[in-house]
């Protein structure tokens, strides 16, 4: 084969050439780790296609090759109406590019397979379902990819086709068309990404997070992201798929509740996630799904942690040794003493934690929650104001002004509202899908509680934590941990004088 | 009462919110006495009213809010623009994203993995960002020739977009993400109008 390679502990090309999500594959498949049987299609592949328009020479054939390799590795058979074999097709480049190209899931649900797999499960409802994820997902595929009139013609002539082969070969091509949509060049042209590298696409078969009440899927951090301490954390999403997740479109639940429901999985989870730190000597997430009690691995990333977070795991990792003081100095920049300076809110026992978005802009806010832009406005001549709504529009900007912090159950952290919130410089919480705003009752929801507007709340825009009353904030000055590393970085550098912080650091990086 | 010209203000006020006089009359693009008199007719039919206070404004009341549904659903139905709106809002909903991104990584950039704010000190980094803006704005003025072909009302929004980057390139920062006729706040509008021609609530809209 010289176009594409098998997620296998013999694969031993670079991430460059599979991508960094098909590498980091591979690794947990060496480390002996549960990951979907699966192939990767080689960066080099797409260079070709996007410079010749077309696939290149022979991957038709390893195509082919590849897919009944698969078959043999699952007792399946693509687009067959008995065990048919269903795959996702996902992009991965050598610099993770998230959510900017195309995936397409539960291929191969033909007609035929669909009613196999219904007949096979015992349950048309989740078949369904699949199957009409697959159709938006490949509508979406071709639509970000060509023009309208185009992707119509191209996208209803393989649906009519309806066979599974064609489907995979025409999604092959649109995650790696999906390379080049302007969105795509943007985000490369903002960090520095070559354009000319291309990504690869990981062909695998299905794992079912929405099979049944035993399935599910999540995120999972060997320690915690906001402070570093290592305690799992996380994500859950029972009886649903990963896209749910990622789009926002379900609450999540806390990761620590897998252990009630499914404590073999959790078990299973945290055995991986320590196996994996001991490979990278790094804090590391997962992204994971289980499928009627089993658990798959999708994706692993390393590191990525930063400011008072990053901080501690380095001195805990030392602590641990599993890298020594000076790998531990070199893993903090002045960015992140810069960064771990940002105010959050004050933690310890007591805190009642309402629930938790994704910050979108740093910083901490205490005021009485309002519910609508007209009483945000109106309430703030009686003091700060917490704004909270489901997402915003212009009609929420006097309401937005008047604030002194903003929540958001939807969108993202480049949503309207948290570019609005950044204009004005507060603190904001977006994506906190747990809460849901009623204007006429005059409240918020969060699972089964109920907070009635005018309630003191505490906003962290970094972490996203959303909590009741005002418990203060705390800067980074009394961190123990920044205290050692700093120590340890006037051991190296010899000058133990009194100085900032970010000199202390530089000086010891100098003599690294 | 309120004519065609009152149509249009009562629907931008719609559009951009709670507003003072001179903001209300650069989106509508027409002299503030004008437009005073009009939103003086319009507060007369009690379609408008005016809060005193900070965040104070001209803004609808809900008589204002179901008339101007009601024109706006006229004016579609009237002139037969709902598909070519349809299809505009379709490749608008493609470049939305894009211009998020633009705007957030105008604001937060990453250094050596940590996100921090964009002070602005490094000019390549800003010239570039402001490149894939003009970049694009080019793909953005193709829609707006189509909403304006549609309905000619559209037709504000590309110049004050223009005018909105043109000054971003001439060196005022704030034309892109802050100021209230900063480049993301006319787009925010933009955004807003077509879920309120097409009669779709925004939270039912796709939202990142």
């Amino acid at each position: 084969m010289s176009w594409i390679y098998p997620l296998t502990p013999g694969t031993d090309e670079s991430p460059t050439l599979l991508g960094g999500k098909g590498h980091g594959l591979v690794v947990l498949r060496r480390l002996g780790l549960p990951v979907p049987a699966g192939f990767v299609i080689g960066t080099h592949a797409c260079r070709t296609f996007l410079r010749d328009g077309r696939l290149p020479e022979g991957l038709d054939a390893e195509l082919a090759t590849a897919v009944q390799g698969l078959e043999a590795a699952t007792g399946r058979r693509l687009g067959a109406a008995r065990r048919p074999l269903i795959v996702s097709v996902r992009s991965g480049a050598a610099v993770s590019m998230p959510g900017m190209m195309s995936t397409v899931l539960n291929l191969g649900l033909t007609t035929e397979a669909t009613a196999g797999l219904a007949a096979e499960t015992g349950n048309p409802a989740f078949v369904q379902e699949a199957r009409r994820q697959f159709l938006t997902s490949f509508a979406a595929a071709f639509h970000g990819t060509t023009d309208d009139a185009e992707a119509g013609t191209r996208l209803s002539g393989i649906a009519v086709a309806d066979d599974a082969m064609d489907q995979l070969r025409a999604a092959v091509c649109a995650v790696f068309a999906s390379w080049n949509t302007p969105r795509a060049i943007t985000y490369r042209e903002l960090h520095d990404i070559p354009h000319e590298s291309g990504t690869a696409v990981i062909v695998q078969a299905m794992v079912f997070g929405s099979r049944d009440e035993r399935s599910g899927t999540g995120v999972a951090f060997s320690r915690d992201p906001n402070t570093g301490e290592k305690t799992p954390f996380g994500d859950v999403l029972f009886g649903r798929q990963g896209e749910d997740v990622v789009s926002g479109r379900s609450s999540t639940r806390p990761l620590p509740e897998l252990a009630d429901r499914e404590p073999a999985v959790w078990e299973n989870l945290l055995a991986a996630l320590h196996r994996i730190e001991q490979h990278y000597r790094d804090a590391c997430h997962v992204e994971f799904t289980f499928e009627a009690g089993r658990l798959w691995l999708l994706q692993v990333r390393p590191g990525g942690l930063t400011g008072r977070a990053a901080i501690r795991v380095a001195v805990d990792l030392a602590d641990e040794q599993l890298i020594d003081r000076h790998t531990a100095l070199r893993r903090i920049s002045p960015q992140h003493l810069r960064n771990a300076h940002t105010p959050r809110i004050r933690t310890g026992d007591g805190l009642d934690v309402l629930t938790r978005g994704r910050g979108a802009c740093p910083g901490v806010a205490a005021g009485r929650i309002a519910v609508t832009a007209d009483r945000a406005a109106r309430m703030a001549a009686d003091g700060p104001v917490i704004l909270v709504r489901p997402c915003t529009s212009p009609l929420d900007m006097h309401g937005l002004a008047a604030a002194t912090g903003i929540v958001t159950s939807r969108g993202g952290p480049t949503s309207h509202a948290a570019v609005v919130a950044r204009a004005m410089g507060k603190p904001a919480v977006v994506d906190a899908t747990a809460l849901t705003v009623d204007v006429v009752a005059e409240c918020v929801r969060a699972d089964e509680r109920v907070v009635a507007e005018g309630t003191l709340v505490t906003i962290d825009g970094t972490s996203g934590e959303i909590v009741i009353g005002n418990p203060g904030s705390a800067t980074v000055t009394i961190d123990s941990h920044l205290n050692r590393l700093l120590d340890w970085a006037d051991e190296i550098s010899g000058n133990r004088s009194q100085r900032p912080d970010q000199e202390r650091l530089i000086a010891a990086h100098a003599r690294l | 009462m309120t004519g065609s010209t009152g149509s249009v203000v009562l629907h931008v006020l719609r559009c951009i919110g709670f507003a003072e006089l001179s903001r209300l009359a650069d989106a509508v693009g027409l002299p503030a006495a004008e437009v005073e008199s009009h939103l003086i007719d319009l507060a007369v039919a009690g379609l408008v009213t005016r809060t005193p206070g900070e965040f104070g404004g001209w803004g609808l009341t809900e008589a204002g809010r179901v008339e101007n549904a009601r024109r706006i659903t006229g004016e579609v139905d009237a002139t037969g623009a709902r598909d070519a709106v349809a299809a505009a809002y379709e490749k608008f909903m493609v470049l939305n994203p894009e211009l998020l991104d633009l705007c957030s990584a105008w604001q937060l950039r990453t250094v050596d993995g940590v996100v921090t704010p964009n002070d602005h000190s490094d000019r390549a980094y800003d010239a570039r960002v402001l490149d894939r803006f003009a970049d694009l704005d080019q793909r953005a003025e193709a829609v707006c020739a189509d909403l304006s072909a549609a309905l000619p009302r559209f037709r504000r929004y590309r110049i004050r977009l223009a005018a909105a980057l043109d000054r971003a390139q001439a060196g005022a920062l704030e034309q892109l993400v802050d100021s209230t006729t900063s480049y993301h706040t006319v787009w925010f509008q933009l955004h807003e109008d077509l879920l309120a021609t097409l009669g779709i609530p925004r939270q039912w809209a796709t939202i990142r």
